[in-house]
């Protein structure tokens, strides 16, 4: 009998099935087919694209494949950590969607036995014109203060962007990052069979039943109401889940653990079994329940949060289950490893499933899809950019900082609690935040969220490889040098080639960046179908990375203290393109120019630069040129006070919308006193790096000299207080005067 | 010779400060810390269910949340089986001070007069909050003088300082505002950030003292708390006595 799917797997897939079953599936059956076999899952359309990403080295302890990436730092401390996309949910029910997404990143981090030390986020949503996206804007906002802040992890840093295109698929990604002694790690790895299999956490409920599948298909006008399919956050709960397997952890009680996140019981078990070529058998009827009369494939398929699998030796089982009682958690033995590679599903006595876990992973299709890429950048905007002459500079400027994208985040950051655990020494507000280990050594880490969805739709290889240049250049201006990285690749339909086309680029652009720069991909994530009634959001890589200062004492912050300072730019100079930058999405031409490249070399000098000079406290403050170019990173800088300014005087003859406005990676304004201005460039000039001083923080003024490339002298000056009252309200303007 | 003496601190001072912990509270190890950074003061974990707080010094109710505060704020830690050990250690005339959740939990319980209502806002608000100090009568404010200006952070979605009028002169009368904003950032009454008890053994404020406690931090005003105790309990003769007047017993 051939009828469709009850789980809505696609039919030349529900074949697949038959042929490898040999008979139709039962429905648990079915069910267990459609999660594991879903995109989210299996990673079907990506998995062969995604091996182009190298997590090669020395420093790696865990790569991909795990709950989380792990890097060494020194002395057996490591660092987990991992991004991940809350995209579908989020706008279904934006709090429990966004607070769901920090719960689910924290347990990877958790389940690796490490304890979180810091969550970041990076956020896409529609215009803030239109009122349902203010809404999903501060519902979405008001969820991840409404987990990261109960259970004690610091949100530190993230990325906002408002843009048409996301009119209705929004994009809630989230970081989480954690430390671990080394002989404390966990792994998701069953090691051998006989082990028991322990259900730790809350009980088991009907929310988020088929979760998984759902994030695997784009939105349409028909899909009615997908909120059950929304999982509800506990944070409480969330809290003790992670104290219990921390000590479990710590007591090295377990011999695996990983998080009941997508799929549920589903994933959890059937991965940890098959990471080794065991088999799993499970008991639906241990499974704590929330409620009754639940059906053996909602119990598989539920996404109810705050859940842990914990395989352990059975002379382990009570201390464990001791520890669960004490955190207030329910706990109980729900099945074994066995030798034969089965996942078996029991309903007491009765087997409702019978699968070969190779079925359910390594048999799952694998698709390479067809794709149609578009010439590279160069050759794709053969036009020089036309935006001089038609707008002054202030004019442009001024227009950068009425949209919100070009507004003070203070709005979105003042919800999280961004100190709590006493770590933070550099917090939101920072080109990168700054993570006090508490070591004897003064060790400190960095990390820096970077998603440039403008540069990725004009050019998505360009714009993948300046994500990692730009989180680089972000590092360096802490004095931090880069660790590793993790990703999310939002993207629309895989099914469509020219998607999938942008995909492989993004994919090739961030590999090839990491590979050049020597940085290590050590876990990931990828969404696919953010796409509603066939319109396919723009392609969406974001990038995470942390980084390591050679002291917490060293971390050089990113707002100028006062005014008598000297401000220089640091790394190389040009080519200053425009194409893809904050500027050429206010303006939309046709044809801004290429997508700006990096050069390595140059790139990683700096990095040597800034961490040489941070050792000799030299730097008192330093910003990397990000979105809107020098002059808005400029205005950054001087964001400490309402009457911090700035007075520059340039000798050198520049084009200024370029000078002024591009946002080409690897340079840095730095402010220093006067005194250290032959050190700092003697140093410059000992790295390679180019070191220009272009003039002095001062007080309640704006004032810009330079010479155009006709070498006629201009001044450009701006009412400061004008400058940082737009700056200050953009955003803000459209959220504080909501009901 | 010519080594120094430290002149302060005689040796054996060790002073036991009981930290409390509800299922849920976050804000534990920031403050167990801020603690063991002064030598003199030793920090000791207290249960939610402990009821004999019998050899400890002082007390310290942490912030952060607490059994998850699905319900009103510190109305459930306000139950715990720990609170009346609290009272009666209040009762004592020894210190206690309650930081954020720790203040909800004090005022939930009675131990201090006054409620905290949502912010104006109605939003989490995290920020640095500039604040006078009201009074240094208090084994928590004994280094600092009247007029003192400090900064501490403010992390809190209900930290609305309300008390009637009538209630809330009295207060200002006997002097039992401790801390008061510059900048009100959440709509408290009259710009309270912290109070105390009568007696002013008890004190309890929305700021952390215990983020601005380490050298790295981006200040570090909260030493000034954790030092005045350690002083007060050194010298308690050296604290000028509480506010005057009659008691505002909480209603």
């Amino acid at each position: 009998m051939k009828t469709a799917s009850t789980f809505r797997i696609p039919p030349e897939e529900m074949n697949m099935i038959r042929d490898l079953l040999g008979k139709d599936p039962t429905l648990t059956e079915e069910a267990v087919f459609s999660a594991m076999w879903s995109e989210h899952c299996s990673y079907k359309s990506s998995r062969v694209h995604l091996r182009a990403f190298s997590s090669r080295h020395p420093r790696v302890v865990s790569g991909p494949g795990e709950n989380a990436g792990i890097v060494h730092l020194r002395d057996g401390l490591c660092l987990a950590f991992k991004m991940e996309s809350h995209n579908h949910p989020s706008y279904l029910e934006p709090f429990q969607g966004a607070a769901t997404g920090v719960g689910g990143i924290l347990r990877d981090i958790i389940a690796m036995g490490a304890r979180p030390i810091a969550v970041a986020n990076s956020l896409v949503f529609g215009s803030l014109r239109h009122p349902f996206h203010r809404t999903l804007f501060r519902r979405v906002v008001e969820g991840i203060a409404g987990y990261g802040n109960p259970i004690g992890v610091p949100t530190v840093g993230g990325e906002i962007w408002f843009d048409d295109r996301y009119q209705d698929n929004i994009l809630v990604n989230v970081l989480a990052m954690g430390v671990v002694e080394d002989r404390s790690i966990m792994t998701a790895k069953a090691p051998r069979e006989g082990l028991l299999a322990i259900y730790i956490g809350n009980r088991t409920g009907r929310d988020g039943v088929s979760g998984a599948a759902m994030a695997s298909r784009g939105f349409s006008s028909e899909s009615g109401d997908l909120r059950p399919q929304v999982q509800i956050a506990d944070p409480y709960a969330g809290k003790n889940l992670m104290e219990a397997t921390l000590e479990i952890a710590r007591r090295r009680l377990a011999e695996a653990v990983q998080d009941m996140g997508a799929a549920g019981i589903t994933s959890s078990s059937t991965e940890m079994a098959g990471r080794a070529g065991l088999g799993m058998e499970i008991d639906v009827e241990k499974v704590p329940l929330r409620e009754f009369s639940m059906e053996p494939w909602e119990i598989l398929l539920s996404e109810s949060q705050e859940r842990m699998l914990v395989l352990a030796d059975p002379k382990n089982v009570e201390p464990i289950r001791d520890i669960a009682t004490r955190w207030h958690l329910s706990s109980d033995i729900i099945g074994h490893t066995i030798t034969e590679p089965h996942f078996i599903v029991r309903n007491g006595q009765r087997v409702v499933a019978d699968i070969p876990i190779a079925f359910l992973t390594d048999d799952a299709p694998l698709y390479t899809r067809p794709s149609t890429t578009l010439p590279s950048s160069p050759d794709r905007h053969p036009f020089p950019p036309s935006f001089s002459g038609t707008h002054s500079l202030s004019d442009l400027f001024r227009k950068m900082l009425e949209s919100p994208n070009g507004g003070d985040p203070r709005w979105i950051y003042r919800h999280f609690d961004f100190e709590v655990q006493t770590r933070t020494v550099l917090g939101p507000g920072h080109d990168a935040s700054v993570l006090d280990l508490k070591d004897r050594k003064g060790s400190a880490v960095a990390l820096s969220v970077v998603s440039l969805p403008h540069a990725c739709s004009r050019d998505p290889f360009r714009g993948g490889r300046l994500s990692v240049a730009k989180a680089v250049t972000e590092l360096a201006a802490v004095g931090a040098f880069p660790l590793g990285m993790t990703d999310c690749l939002n993207f629309g339909n895989p099914e469509n080639p020219a998607i999938m086309g942008t995909f492989q680029d993004a994919v090739r652009g961030i590999a090839s960046a990491g590979i050049a720069l020597d940085i290590p991909v050590v876990s990931g994530n990828v969404s696919l179908y953010n796409e509603t009634n066939g319109k396919s959001i723009p392609p969406t890589p974001m990038i995470g990375m942390t980084g390591l200062l050679s002291s917490v004492r060293n971390r050089i912050g990113g707002r100028v203290a006062g005014p008598g300072f000297r401000l220089a730019l640091v790394g190389r100079m040009g080519p200053l393109d425009l194409g893809g930058s904050y500027l050429d999405w206010i303006l939309g031409e046709d044809s801004p120019g290429p997508v700006p490249d990096f050069d390595a070399g140059a790139l990683n000098s700096l990095v040597t630069f800034m961490s040489a000079a941070s050792m000799h406290g030299r730097i008192s403050a330093s910003r990397a040129i990000g979105r809107g170019g020098l002059i808005r990173s400029l205005l950054l800088f001087l964001d400490g006070d309402p009457a911090h300014g700035v007075f520059m005087e340039l000798d050198e003859p520049v084009d200024p919308v370029k000078f002024f406005f591009s946002e080409a990676p690897g340079r840095l304004l730095l402010a220093y006193r006067p005194e250290e201005e032959f050190p700092l460039s003697d140093m410059a000039l000992e790295t390679g790096v180019p070191f220009k001083p272009i003039g002095y923080s001062a007080s309640h003024r704006w004032m810009i000299r330079y010479r155009n490339v006709d070498l006629q002298r201009k001044e450009w000056t701006e009412s400061l207080h004008d400058l940082k009252n737009r700056y200050r309200t953009s955003l803000s303007q459209y959220m504080e005067e909501l009901p | 010779m010519t080594t120094q003496s430290p002149p302060s601190l005689p040796i054996s001072a060790r002073f036991l400060v009981g930290v409390l912990r509800f299922p849920g509270t976050n804000c534990d190890f920031d403050t167990f810390e801020a603690i063991r950074n002064v030598p003199g003061l030793e920090p000791v974990w207290i249960g939610h269910i402990e009821t004999d707080l019998a050899g400890m010094d002082a007390l310290i109710l942490p912030g952060g949340f607490s059994y998850g505060d699905y319900l009103r704020t510190g109305a459930v830690a306000a139950q715990a089986p720990v609170i009346d050990a609290v009272r009666s250690f209040a009762r004592d005339g020894k210190p206690v001070l309650g930081i954020c959740n720790g203040f909800q939990i004090l005022v939930e319980a009675r131990i201090l007069p006054g409620v905290l209502l949502v912010n104006t806002s109605r939003s989490f608000i995290c920020e640095e909050a500039p604040l006078v100090v009201q009074n240094n009568c208090t084994p928590f404010t004994s280094l600092l003088s009247e007029g003192n200006r400090l900064s501490l952070p403010i992390a809190h979605q209900e930290g609305r300082y309300y008390l009637p009028d009538k209630d809330l002169k009295e207060l200002e009368r006997r002097g039992q505002v401790v801390f008061r904003y510059l900048q009100n950032p959440n709509g408290s009454a009259n710009a309270i950030a912290g109070i105390s008890n009568p007696e002013g053994n008890v004190v309890g404020l929305m700021p952390h003292p215990e983020r601005r406690s380490r050298s790295t931090a981006p200040g570090t005003g909260g030493f000034l708390i954790f030092e005045s105790l350690l002083f007060s309990l050194l010298h308690p003769s050296a604290i000028p006595s509480g506010p005057a007047g009659q008691s505002l017993s909480p209603a």
